[in-house]
């Protein structure tokens, strides 16, 4: 009796042994990811959303893959977008969405980009956006972005974005090689490339741009399917 | 063009490769017209008969050429037409004109996008569907499809002619 006896005690002790082991070597994991004094991840916006303009459950979805250096986006932005913006996002009838295309012919539409996309993540990206275009033609000489748009966006800004742009280059980086990736994807060749989605269905316009008035006609026409 | 098989021995020969040259050549150009309708009506994947004229007067507005009731009516017509102008070419009834129209409409196309390459416009060529970006082969394309369309309108007047002076 007295073998078993040992061997009993010693098989619970063994076990107790086991499970306080397996206790303390899974408790540090547990408190980690439930601590709340552990410092969180920064929780990074979805880049396209950041980009974007209106609700997302409007009945259409406009992207347009832009390059802030290229003029003809300029003239798009100005001559089509502002109007689009005023009429259909902010009523809520179009969700729009802007994706990075910068082309390699223009020097600094990657330095434009980087900058767009710290703003977009700092709740920016509107003012930022329209500050780009309308100096488009003061910047895209010289690459001095920043003293373009500083009748535009404040000094304390201007330094909060470039800030986060230094802290975060690797996820800008990636977040406009994505659009890019997927603007190759789609076969875009040139800018502005115009994606319209309603009823479920995704239509290319006419790349380099359309007109807002036949524009206007088309969305019409689809908010009345 | 088929009575022309009537006629027999020596004298058909010369007539017979011209007259073939014409058929092929009125072939092709019609089925480039057809396939220009085509293009404007079926895109993106899927057939656009209700819509298809919004992206074709997108394409043509950037020409910044016409005023936009021009825009308008040509863009709802103009895949019709190509397609009228395509069957009749590729059957051959009323060669000469439907020749000397593709002829005109070849060359209204191309002097327009001379003129949008030329003042630097980026945009679509709208020729073969919507997403067709204007450049310099595109350009030396459509010329070639002029030559072609100049060769068969001066082919069939001639063939025509000689038809009417054998005949009398």
């Amino acid at each position: 009796m007295k073998p078993l006896l040992a061997s009993r005690i010693g098989t619970f002790l063994f076990a107790v042994a086991f499970a306080a082991t397996s206790a303390v070597s899974a408790r540090p994991q547990t408190k980690t990811s439930a601590s709340p004094a552990a410092k969180p991840a920064p929780a990074a916006m979805d880049p396209a959303q950041a980009k974007s303009l209106g609700s997302k459950s409007a009945p259409i979805t406009i992207e347009v893959f832009e390059d802030f250096q290229c003029p003809a986006c300029r003239n798009f932005y100005e001559t089509t977008l502002k109007q689009l913006i005023d009429d259909y996002v902010v009523p809520g009838k179009v969700y729009l969405i802007h994706r990075d295309f910068p082309l390699d012919i223009h020097p600094y539409s990657h330095q434009a980009a980087r900058l767009a996309n710290a703003a977009a993540e700092l709740g920016q990206f509107e003012t930022v956006e329209r500050a780009l275009f309308d100096s488009q033609d003061q910047w895209s000489g010289n690459g001095k972005i920043e003293e373009a748009i500083a009748s535009s966006v404040p000094a304390a800004q201007m330094k909060k974005i470039r800030d986060y742009e230094t802290a975060h280059m690797n996820d800008i980086n990636a977040a406009i090689e994505s659009d890019r990736t997927m603007g190759v994807r789609r076969n875009v060749s040139q800018t502005p490339s115009i994606y319209v989605t309603s009823h479920g269905k995704t239509e290319a316009l006419p790349g380099g741009g359309v007109d807002y008035k036949l524009l206007r006609n088309y969305l019409d026409y689809l908010l009345r399917q | 063009m088929a009575t022309s098989a009537v006629v027999t021995g020596s004298q058909a020969q010369p007539r017979a490769w011209p007259r073939m040259l014409l058929v092929l050549g009125r072939v092709v150009l019609g089925v480039i017209f057809l396939y220009a309708s085509y293009a404007k009506l079926h895109f993106n994947g899927a057939w656009h008969l209700r819509d298809y004229y919004f992206f074709f007067g997108m394409a043509i507005n950037s020409y910044n050429l016409l005023p936009f009731w021009a825009v308008d009516l040509l863009s709802r017509y103009m895949p019709w037409f190509e397609l009228a102008l395509g069957f009749f070419l590729v059957i051959g009834i009323g060669l000469r004109w439907s020749g000397l129209i593709a002829s005109a409409l070849l060359a209204v196309f191309i002097a327009a996008m001379t003129r949008a390459y030329i003042l630097g416009l980026e945009i679509v060529c709208g020729c073969f569907g919507n997403n067709e970006k204007l450049g310099p082969w595109t350009l030396v394309r459509d010329s070639s499809m002029l030559v072609l369309a100049l060769a068969v309108t001066i082919g069939a007047f001639l063939i025509k002619k000689r038809g009417a002076a054998i005949s009398s």
